[in-house]
């Protein structure tokens, strides 16, 4: 390897890791320093990989500022080497992101054909976890959990499940199994995604599991262990600007201190939730006397 | 799933949903492009099949601009099941219908009290 390239995969090395701690801003300087170079040296497949890679951090950062054209010309331009598959995937997350699911089912089952074809098979597993957290908004439960079995089999197989996107797949798979009302086979999952994910210093990506840890609790009414992870998600949520995981953990507080029989912290969570919908005043009194718990869907 | 959950609250399902569409008489259709979800997971959501994110959740209920005591009126509505399917049958009436039982029961209530001596008759009814 060329010293270009050794200092640009240190460069990217280093924005991955600042992306997974959740530090978007070093993560995104990391990788527009490493896309400027690249165009410089004029070292296209580089440039291409520092697109994709820096649309991704932008897709974190929920934000939507980025060409989603250049990661189809990635795509066409090369559709059968890591790059093009690399495209088609972030391709999906971007639709995704965007509300855009028929898109992002086509672009995520692109970049599943093509990884399978190379055997990429981190990228295949990606792709697998785009098409399950798609089966999971539609509450699609049962084959959101086979394509998530599937997926961390094929890591398992190449010895990859120890790393930080085997985490997240494993929180999603647990969660499927709480959603199921299979809490005993759904707790231990999500326990080590968090452990794992803890150890990986992957903090940012440690609120969803923390919420489904909330989830589960509350359904099980192990109220004082609800209320620890709801807190953990809320605080994780709000550092990291989660308006989603915030929402959802205000109201798995509100609903286990009100299980609690703690009407007052129940009632600061449930206007701190009406907060966010100015339009709805009656919120907090309708949310006093019903239940969502039966409806609700996390992934959503 | 534990149904532990505090005795206070009535839990929001599918059934209950469709009931409440019902009540309002709005078609599937008509809900779903008010909440924003196609129809078919509408229908998926009223057989338990669906379940949804708090937007949506909140955009239900303010379609339906519950009454507290309606959503299965916990303190002002009906408590005997008889008397609370009374209710939801009534609910599920046209307007100019829940009209005519008002008059019905107000003619039966009426009917039913005792004669007020003190009540003058009016002129018109001596004849």
């Amino acid at each position: 390897m060329s010293d270009r390239r050794k200092h640009l995969e240190f460069l990217r090395k280093t924005a991955k890791d600042a992306l997974w701690a959740g530090d978007y801003e070093r993560a995104l300087t990391l990788y527009d320093d490493g896309l400027a170079l690249a165009r410089s040296w004029k070292d296209r497949g580089l440039e291409d990989l520092f697109t994709c890679n820096r649309v991704t951090t932008l897709i974190e950062m929920d934000r939507q500022d980025y060409d989603l054209s250049r990661l189809k010309e990635i795509l066409l331009r090369s559709p059968s080497s890591f790059n093009g598959v690399l495209a088609a995937y972030v391709s999906a997350n971007a639709h995704e992101a965007r509300a855009e699911y028929d898109r992002a089912i086509f672009y995520a089952r692109t970049a599943l054909q093509k990884a399978r074809e190379l055997r990429l098979d981190e990228l295949a597993a990606g792709a697998l976890n785009v098409l399950a957290t798609l089966e999971l908004r539609q509450s699609h439960f049962p084959s959101a959990r086979d394509l998530l079995q599937e997926c961390l089999e094929g890591l398992d197989e190449k010895g990859m499940s120890d790393s930080r996107e085997a985490a997240v797949y494993t929180d999603n798979l647990g969660y499927c199994h709480i959603a199921l009302d299979r809490i005993d086979l759904g707790l231990p999952l999500v326990h080590r995604s968090l452990s794992l994910l803890d150890s990986l210093g992957a903090r940012q990506a440690m609120d969803y599991p923390s919420l489904d840890l909330c989830f589960a609790e509350l359904k099980r009414s192990r109220l004082e262990e609800a209320e620890n992870w709801g807190i953990r998600a809320l605080g994780l949520g709000q550092e990291f600007g989660r308006q989603d995981v915030v929402k959802n953990s205000h109201y798995l507080l509100a609903e286990t201190y009100c299980e609690m029989g703690r009407d007052a912290d129940a009632d600061e969570h449930y206007e701190a939730l009406a907060d966010f919908y100015p339009g709805f005043p009656a919120l907090k009194n309708y949310l006093h006397q019903i239940s969502l718990m039966e409806v609700i869907n996390l992934r959503a | 799933m534990s149904s532990s959950h505090s005795p206070r609250k009535i839990h929001l399902v599918g059934s209950r949903i469709r009931e409440l569409r019902k009540g309002r008489r709005l078609t599937q259709t008509e809900l779903s492009e008010m909440i924003g979800v196609a129809q078919s997971d509408l229908s998926r959501m009223e057989q338990g099949e669906y379940k949804v994110g708090l937007d949506t959740l909140f955009k239900i209920l303010q379609v339906f601009e519950l009454k507290m005591g309606e959503f299965f009126g916990e303190t002002e509505t009906p408590t005997t099941p008889e008397t609370r399917s009374l209710f939801a049958d009534f609910q599920t009436l046209s307007e100019e219908a829940q009209r005519e039982v008002r008059d019905f029961v107000l003619f039966k209530k009426l009917q039913e009290q005792p004669e007020d001596p003190a009540t003058p008759v009016p002129a018109d009814e001596k004849a």
